[in-house]
């Protein structure tokens, strides 16, 4: 990958986990902020091999889980295989239209949340439709349209891409 | 012809495919790791990478409690100053009691204000984050109290703040009693279908004892962590009964946690809170509503 995508994706990828602590942590926002953490997981997957996006997802996960006491790890383990399953994806699926990286980031949210709910503990985990079948295809939707937006305006996971 | 061989990309390929595997066993390891451990790594984190944004939540925090909460804590001062008018006689006539009948200075706890802060990310809707910690005299079992009643506990100290836990943890636990003393339990969140739906429950109370409706349950003070007296909630009905021996109460929490933004953190030895520190009147004149008091706004729980 050429030396600019590189730095491209690196600072969307800052950029986006910046964001994302800014919107739940700083401002308190909670649910109605878009996961970005996930988000910018699964656009570096696209761009870079299983390897680093394992170890982006493990960052990632251990900055979530240490605002967490309930279920320390989940997010970790989570991030790490989405980061891992997305740069796999590409040997399988290659696409650069609209609907598949949808499809992508929509299916890469829910993803995320099946992991993270099969990973914490019993006392924690709540119903398999309410947590990944409702609220997970919800703020997949959501992660997909901020997904579609960012990728338009940075090039991230997007035509153009280098060999 | 070239000679047969193996693929030059595949061995970049599983040197790739052997360091994901890595990270990933990595990352698992994090959900087996000891208490102190998460609680190190995660203590770092917060205190490096995290510490801008929690340091924007308090700002923020801070702004808006000084812009919109300006008439509400006009009020509270008010209502304290009519107390206090009264206050000094009472404390005199009470130092006068104990002097003629010999008994030594009752020990109240020391009450430290703080701003309390909520990461706001997935699995962290249990806890909370205050900015006060070793430096001021906070402990790890520090009570955490609202103006309407108890929040929850500190779990962790560090020198200028602490990270506690409300009463929606599934690890909280409270010995209480009911106002008058007529009974004694447990109390312990209940998880609900969703977040928002956990309760809080009063277990233990033996099947034989008579509960008022709406009756006022406070910390009881047994067990050493809560003083005696700090409300928690009221009576909502009764949850279930096991056998012929023993029931459980629903309550309605003085305090939605999620609400509280300011609150007391309780330091120093004592065995009661401060008498009359806490407005327990009437249903609904003290719980945690829209516009009450400093520290607690909205009634939502998160």
């Amino acid at each position: 990958m050429a030396e600019g995508r590189v730095v491209r994706v690196g600072v969307t990828v800052g950029l986006l986990a910046a964001t994302h602590f800014l919107l739940h942590v700083g401002f308190s926002w909670g649910r109605g902020a878009p996961d970005l953490l996930t988000l910018a997981v699964l656009l570096a997957a696209r761009e870079v091999r299983a390897g680093p996006a394992a170890a982006v997802g493990l960052a990632m996960g251990l900055l979530e889980d240490a605002l967490s006491v309930l279920s320390f790890g989940a997010n970790t383990v989570a991030m790490t295989i989405v980061g891992i399953a997305g740069a796999l994806s590409r040997d399988l699926f290659v696409g650069d239209s609209r609907f598949f990286l949808g499809a992508y980031l929509f299916l890469g949210k829910v993803a995320r949340d099946l992991v993270r709910w099969a990973s914490v503990g019993d006392e924690l985990r709540q119903s398999f439709v309410d947590q990944v079948l409702i609220d997970g295809a919800v703020s997949g939707l959501y992660v997909a349209a901020i997904g579609w937006l960012v990728a338009a305006l940075t090039g991230v996971a997007s035509a153009g891409r280098d060999p | 012809m070239p000679p047969y061989g193996t693929d030059p990309a595949w061995g970049g390929r599983s040197r790739d495919v052997l360091a994901a595997a890595v990270v990933l066993i990595l990352a698992l390891s994090t959900l087996f790791l000891s208490v102190d451990n998460q609680r190190r790594i995660a203590s770092g984190l917060q205190q490096s990478a995290l510490r801008p944004f929690i340091g924007v939540q308090r700002r923020l925090g801070d702004a808006r409690v000084r812009a919109a909460q300006v008439d509400s804590m006009l009020a509270v001062v008010d209502s304290l100053s009519a107390m206090l008018s009264t206050h000094a006689a009472l404390v005199e006539e009470n130092s006068t009691l104990r002097g003629l009948l010999d008994l030594s200075e009752r020990t109240v706890p020391t009450y430290l204000p703080a701003t309390l802060l909520r990461p706001g990310t997935p699995g962290a809707e249990s806890m909370f984050i205050v900015d006060v910690g070793s430096d001021d005299g906070v402990t790890a079992g520090s009570p955490v109290v609202g103006p309407f009643g108890l929040v929850g506990v500190v779990r962790e100290v560090r020198d200028r703040e602490a990270v506690g836990i409300d009463w929606t943890h599934p690890d909280f636990r409270a010995s209480a009693m009911v106002t008058d003393g007529s009974a004694f339990g447990l109390i312990e969140n209940r998880p609900g279908r969703f977040r928002e739906e956990d309760r809080l429950v009063l277990n233990g109370i033996p099947f034989n004892s008579k509960i008022d409706p709406e009756a006022v349950v406070v910390t009881s003070g047994l067990g050493g962590v809560f003083p005696r007296g700090i409300p928690v909630g009221r009576i909502d009905g009764l949850a279930d009964s096991q056998g012929e021996w023993r029931k459980s109460y629903w309550l309605d929490p003085m305090v939605f946690p999620a609400s509280a933004t300011h609150v007391l953190v309780i330091t120093g030895e004592a065995s009661e809170a401060a008498p009359g520190a806490w407005p327990v009147g009437p249903a609904d004149s003290t719980r945690a509503s829209d516009g009450d008091a400093a520290g607690v706004e909205g009634g939502s729980r998160g």
